[in-house]
């Protein structure tokens, strides 16, 4: 059977384990260890391998979510996990320093595999930072020539996360029923 | 400035229009110095003040005095108004009348709260420690406090009909009733007023007040928020309401609020982003119908996808967004292609083009070919599969 795959990617803290946590049947299994780097002063546990839930489909079938570790030194898993990825699901922490840098790099990171399919951006931790706006992300997206879903999101909520893998799906095909 | 005024009363006006509420404010915080402030719900309130002499408010202080309320209770009159247990101002009101009837309520509410200590008589409602309220100055400071978080409202066809109201059905097929029927102008509407407001609070950087016969709302244009007391269900109502060019100059009023000389107790939860109200608003005033400066003729483009997590999703509004952002449409185009009712595709750009997101495309080579039809991605059903379970079908 084949493996369908809808990965979850974004820098540290950024909500990749909880957001996989929203919308997987089976609690997902987590690789955290403690922070030894500079994550250490975003989080006390971080992922160090990948985060992994599955959505059970009608007939048996499974998508695999797959979240990328955030840290940078783990950069050479990327490429082994996107293989035959549905699409992209980025996420941002609008509470870093410059979230922007984390979206031009993470796009950049994983250019191949969003020309080959699509990505959307679930932008999180609004509530506590109002600043930059959507508005602001779309306006980076501009150069970009990327025009994906940005939505504001709150990786615990399974209604935002369910919104931004649907918008990934409408991307890929308008035409699929409601 | 009073002594006493560390706490200041909270007094909870009825029966009073937008702007003589809006004068009390500035009369409470102004002369008064700060002995009183409004506050918007009237559970939140120590004292309750009652205008005697409009009809509807001798109701409203009738049905107040029969419930036996433990707070006190001030009536403004132009006569000497008598009964047992409310305190009274002879119109019009002095100053230094309305700092000795606050004292008397300030005394009266302390005599209640020491009385219930006591366990003599029951404890009033606690004022102190209620959710936080917002003074206007400090909204204004970005990243103190933003709007309340709103999840998304779906909406399919059935429960669309009942947010919206009944509306016309209208045949992809027959451009004549899109000419006829299917347009409004959004100036002969409550949102052209807000719109226009918007624009100009933008444009000033300034907090406004737009005051009607309806409810008074506060357009603060740095946080990007609203802030409307009325409900959701007063709102539609409203919104669906043409409004005679009369109303339009005649009963709108649109005044700055210095943030240094007023506050007002606002409930946080009736704060709005700008985006998500003039959303809904549009929506509740399109009914269905695509607004009269787009040519339904020429296509249309959507700037960028709206964010769908803080806004109503109209039906079908993902998949128009997915479509639109590959490229201009007309909107007929856009129905015809996703085999919908063109209602959704007007109901989505009314909205859309009220927050800016949706444009008239009038470049020669958007009109010159017709937009390809939707190429079927590889793996639509294994797509429709996730799809179907993502939506709890």
């Amino acid at each position: 059977m084949s493996q369908y795959k809808i990965i979850f990617t974004g820098p540290v803290g950024a909500g990749k384990t909880t957001a996989i946590n929203s919308i997987s049947d089976v609690p997902p299994i987590k690789t955290d260890a403690s922070a030894s780097d500079m994550a250490k002063a975003r989080k006390a546990a971080t992922t160090v391998a990948m985060d992994y839930g599955i959505m059970n489909l009608e007939g048996g079938e499974k998508i695999h979510l797959y979240g990328t570790p955030g840290q940078e030194r783990f950069d050479f898993m990327w490429d082994i996990l996107v293989t035959g990825g549905i699409g992209l699901i980025l996420l941002l922490d609008n509470t870093r320093a410059d979230p922007f840098t984390d979206m031009r790099f993470f796009l950049d990171a994983f250019k191949k595999f969003i020309a080959e399919t699509n990505v959307a951006i679930g932008v999180t931790q609004m509530d506590r930072s109002n600043k930059p706006t959507i508005a602001d992300y779309h306006a980076q997206l501009q150069v970009s020539d990327l025009k994906p879903p940005v939505f504001a999101v709150d990786a615990r909520a399974k209604d935002d996360i369910s919104l931004l893998v649907q918008s990934l799906l409408y991307s890929l095909d308008p035409g699929l029923a409601e | 400035m009073m002594e006493n005024n560390k706490r200041p009363l909270k007094v909870a006006l009825h029966g009073m229009n937008g702007r003589t509420i809006k004068t009390m404010m500035l009369f409470l915080q102004g002369p008064c110095e700060g002995a009183a402030n409004v506050v918007v719900n009237a559970e939140d309130a120590d004292v309750d003040v009652f205008d005697g002499d409009s009809p509807g408010s001798k109701n409203l202080l009738e049905q107040h005095i029969q419930k036996k309320n433990l707070k006190p209770v001030i009536v403004f009159s132009l006569q000497d108004f008598v009964q047992e247990g409310v305190l009274s101002l002879i119109k019009p009101i002095k100053t230094s009348d309305m700092l000795k009837v606050l004292e008397l309520a300030k005394t009266m509410v302390a005599e209640h709260s020491k009385k219930a200590v006591d366990g003599a008589i029951p404890p009033m409602p606690q004022t102190g420690t209620e959710e936080p309220r917002l003074q206007l100055d400090e909204s204004e400071k970005p990243g103190l406090k933003t709007a309340k978080h709103q999840t998304a409202m779906r909406l399919d066809e059935k429960s669309f009909n009942e947010f919206i109201g009944v509306i016309e059905d209208i045949d992809a097929k027959s451009p004549k009733q899109f000419i006829n029927d299917a347009h409004y102008n959004p100036k002969d509407y409550y949102q052209g007023f807000i719109q226009s407001a918007l624009a100009i609070a933008q444009e000033k950087g300034q907090v406004l007040l737009l005051e009607s016969d309806w409810w008074p709302i506060t357009l603060f244009p740095r946080t990007q928020e609203v802030w409307l007391e009325a409900s959701d269900v007063e709102l539609k109502g409203f919104a669906g309401i043409q409004l005679n060019r009369k109303t339009k100059t005649a009963d709108l009023f649109l005044t700055p609020v210095d943030p240094e000389t007023l506050g007002i107790g606002g409930a946080l939860d009736k704060f709005q982003s700008m985006d998500a109200f003039l959303w809904k608003l549009a929506c509740w005033t399109s009914r269905g119908r695509y607004p009269h400066d787009i040519d339904f003729k020429l296509p249309i483009y959507l700037k960028n996808w709206p964010n769908f997590t803080r806004l109503v999703i109209t039906p079908h509004a993902l998949r128009i967004s997915a479509l639109l952002i590959q490229g201009p449409r007309t909107m007929t185009n856009v129905a015809q292609a996703l085999n919908i009712k063109p209602q959704y595709v007007f109901v989505f750009v009314s909205a859309a083009y009220a927050v800016g997101l949706v444009g008239q495309a009038r470049r020669a080579e958007d009109v010159l070919v017709q937009a390809p039809d939707i190429e079927p991605s590889k793996g639509k059903r294994l797509l429709g599969r996730i799809m179907s379970k993502l939506r709890g079908n």
